[in-house]
C-alpha cells in the first residue's frame, strides 16, 4: 500500500493547489470585467465559429499520413535500442514491417493523396 | 528473445495468404478499377487459404509464437468457414461493383484483412492476440460499412457502428486488464491454472471482469442488449457487406466466446453460463419479436441474425465440449443460410431491399423465389433443411445442461420467427407483382447462391456430416 502513498499525496497536492488558486483569485482578486476578458480564451483570437464547424478535409488527410510515419518511428526507436541483441532476424522483421507500411505509402502516393489540390 | 521460427510461420500460412493478397490489391488498386481482377484474386486467395487451413492442421494441435497462437481442430473448422464466407461474399459483391463505380481493389483488400483478423481471432490463445485481431476485424468493418461515401445512410451507419464498437472494445479491454490484474497473465491456459489454484474465485473483481468480457464480446456478435448497432449498420451498409458482418463476424465472435469460456474460464462456468443464458434468452425473444415489424429486408435479416445468435449461444451455455460442438454446427449452418438469404437480396438489387419488392416474385423469377423459400425455411428451422439440424442440436444441448425453460422459450420464439419468414414467402407466392421483373444478375452471384443452397440442403439431409469436424478446443 505504501508505494501508492506518493500518488495519493500528489493527487492531494495537485487538487489543493488548483482549488487554492481558484478560491484565492475569486475572493481576493479585483474584478474589472470587460467583453474581451469574458470571452472564451482560444489561442489569442476571437472564437468566431462553432467548434463543431467544418474543417478542410485535406488537413485530416495530411494528419493521417503523418501518423503513418509517426507510428513507424515509434516502432523503430525501441527496435534500434536493442538492435544488436535481435540480430539478423530483427532486421528482417523490421524490413517486413517497413515494407507493409510502404505499401500504404505507395497507395497514398498512387491515389494522389500527397497532392494539395 | 528470439524471433519466430519457420515452424511458427507455417501455422500462419492461411493468414499470410490473405494478407499478401490484400497488400497486392492495395498496391495495384488504381490500375484494376472497373475490372473483376480484385474479385477473382479474393476468391482464389480465400479458396487457397481455406485449403491451407485444412492442410496445415492435419498434423494435430500445434501452437506457436510463445503459446499465443494455436492451430487445432477448433480453429481449423472456423478458418475453413471464414474462408468460405470470404469467397462467397466476394462472389456476391460482383453485382454491387458492376452497378456503381467504386473501388474494388480497396473493398476486397478490406474484406481480406477483416477475414485475416477473424482467422487470427479463432486461433488466439492470449488476450492480447485476441484483442488485436478483434480490432483488425472491426477497423476494417467500419470502412466497409461506410465505403459507399456518396450515400449519406452509409456514412451514418459507419459512424454509429464506429462509436458503439469502440465503446465495446473499451469494455473488452477493461475486462482483459482486470483479468490481468487478478491472475497476472493474459494467456488463456495460465489464467485457467491461476484461477483453479487460488481460492479467491468469485471475488467482485473477477465477476466484474467476466461481465465486461462477456459484454464486450456480446457487442461483437450483436447479442441483446448489445445489439442496437446491428440493424442500423446492416441497413446502411451495402448488402454484401451486411452479409459479411452477419455471417463472418458472428461466426468469429462465437468461436472466440467458445474458446475463452472453455479454455480460460472453465472454473467460472457457473457464472458464465448464467450470463450467456441471459444473453441468449434476450436475443432470441427480442430478435424474433422485433423482426415482426420490419419492412426493410436488411433490417429484418439483421433482427433475424440477432435471434440466431441467441440460438447459437444456447450451445455455449452448457460449457461442455458437446455444447461447443453444437454451437459450431449452428454457426456453420447459420453462415450459409444467412449468406444465401442475403444473396437473394443482393441478386434482386434495389427491389430486394424492401419487403414490398418480394410481391409476386415467384411468377416472375421462379428459381430465385424457390431459393429464397429454401433459405427462409432453413432460417425458420423446418426439416429437411440444415436450419432444423442446427436448432435441434443447440436446443438439445440446452436441455441437457438443465436449462429446460430456456429451451421451451427458444422453441416458442421459433414459432414467432416462422411468421416473420413466412410473411416474405406469402408475398412471393400469393401476391401479384406491381413491378416489372428484376434484371438478371451476374453469374458470380448465381454461383454463390448455388453453393449456399446446396450446403443448406445437404446439411439437412445428412445431419451427421458435420459432427466429425466440429471438435471443441
Amino acid at each position: 500500500m505504501n508505494e501508492y502513498l506518493g500518488i495519493a499525496v500528489t493527487f492531494l497536492l495537485a487538487g489543493g493547489i488548483v482549488t487554492a488558486m481558484v478560491v484565492l483569485s475569486s475572493t481576493l482578486g479585483k474584478k474589472k470585467p470587460t467583453a474581451v476578458k469574458l470571452a472564451p480564451f482560444e489561442c489569442g483570437k476571437d472564437p468566431f465559429s462553432l467548434p463543431t464547424g467544418r474543417l478542410e478535409i485535406r488537413f485530416y488527410l495530411t494528419a493521417i499520413l503523418f501518423i503513418l510515419f509517426d507510428v513507424e518511428l515509434v516502432f523503430i526507436y525501441p527496435w534500434a535500442v536493442v538492435f544488436s541483441d535481435l540480430g539478423v532476424v530483427g532486421l528482417i522483421e523490421m524490413v517486413i514491417f517497413l515494407g507493409i507500411l510502404m505499401v500504404g505509402f505507395v497507395y497514398a502516393w498512387d491515389t494522389g493523396a500527397l497532392e494539395w489540390k | 528473445m528470439s524471433g519466430p521460427t519457420l515452424a511458427d510461420l507455417v501455422l500462419l500460412v492461411p493468414e499470410l495468404i490473405l494478407t499478401g493478397t490484400a497488400l497486392l490489391l492495395i498496391l495495384i488498386a488504381r490500375r484494376i478499377r472497373g475490372t473483376p481482377a480484385a474479385m477473382v484474386a479474393t476468391v482464389v486467395a480465400a479458396l487457397v487459404a481455406g485449403l491451407a487451413s485444412g492442410w496445415v492442421v492435419s498434423s494435430g494441435t500445434q501452437s506457436g509464437f510463445g503459446g499465443m497462437f494455436t492451430v487445432d481442430g477448433y480453429s481449423q473448422f472456423f478458418k475453413v468457414l471464414i474462408a468460405a464466407t470470404l469467397a462467397l461474399v466476394a462472389l456476391l459483391s460482383a453485382r454491387r461493383i458492376e452497378g456503381e463505380q467504386d473501388s474494388p481493389g480497396e473493398y476486397h483488400a478490406l474484406l481480406l484483412l477483416a477475414s485475416t483478423g477473424m482467422m487470427l481471432a479463432v486461433s488466439a490463445l492470449d488476450f492480447l492476440t485476441l484483442y488485436l485481431s478483434l480490432e483488425l476485424i472491426t477497423l476494417c468493418s467500419y470502412i466497409l460499412v461506410g465505403i459507399r461515401v456518396e450515400r449519406p445512410a452509409s456514412n451514418e451507419a459507419a459512424i454509429k457502428y464506429f462509436l458503439v464498437a469502440s465503446f465495446a472494445s473499451a469494455l473488452l479491454l477493461y475486462g482483459i486488464s482486470l483479468i490481468y490484474g487478478i491472475t497476472g497473465s493474459t494467456d488463456f491456459v495460465a489464467i485457467a491454472s491461476a484461477l483453479s489454484r487460488e481460492s479467491q474465485v468469485s471475488t467482485p473483481f473477477l465477476m466484474a471482469a467476466l461481465g465486461l468480457l462477456a459484454a464486450g464480446l456480446a457487442f461483437k456478435i450483436a447479442a441483446v442488449p448489445f445489439h442496437a448497432w446491428a440493424p442500423d449498420a446492416y441497413q446502411g451498409a451495402s448488402a454484401p457487406v451486411a452479409a459479411f458482418l452477419a455471417a463472418g463476424s458472428k461466426a468469429a465472435g462465437l468461436a472466440v466466446l467458445g474458446r475463452v469460456f472453455l479454455v480460460a474460464f472453465q472454473s467460472e462456468a457457473e457464472v458464465l453460463s448464467l450470463l450467456l443464458a441471459v444473453l441468449a434468452g434476450l436475443s432470441v425473444v427480442v430478435g424474433s419479436i422485433v423482426a415482426l415489424s420490419q419492412t426493410d429486408m436488411k433490417r429484418l435479416l439483421a433482427y433475424s441474425s440477432i435471434a440466431h445468435v441467441g440460438y447459437a449461444l444456447l450451445g455455449l451455455i452448457a460449457g461442455t465440449s458437446e455444447g461447443v460442438s453444437a454451437t459450431m454446427t449452428y454457426a456453420f449452418i447459420y453462415v450459409f443460410m444467412t449468406l444465401g438469404a442475403f444473396g437473394v437480396v443482393i441478386a434482386l438489387g434495389q427491389r430486394g431491399e424492401e419487403l414490398e419488392g418480394y410481391q409476386g416474385l415467384a411468377a416472375q423469377r421462379p428459381l430465385t423465389a424457390a431459393l429464397m423459400l429454401l433459405f427462409l425455411l432453413s432460417l425458420t428451422g423446418i426439416p429437411p433443411t440444415a436450419g432444423f439440424v442446427a436448432k435441434f442440436v443447440v436446443i438439445l444441448s440446452a436441455v441437457r445442461a438443465g436449462y429446460e425453460g430456456l429451451a421451451v422459450l427458444a422453441v416458442a420464439c421459433s414459432v414467432v420467427t416462422a411468421f416473420v419468414y413466412l410473411r416474405v414467402v406469402v408475398l412471393m407466392y400469393m401476391k401479384n407483382s406491381r413491378e416489372p421483373a428484376p434484371a438478371s444478375y451476374p453469374i458470380a452471384v448465381s454461383v454463390a447462391l448455388g453453393v449456399t443452397a446446396v450446403i443448406t440442403l445437404v446439411g439437412g439431409i445428412f445431419p451427421g456430416s458435420l459432427v466429425r469436424w466440429a471438435v471443441s478446443p
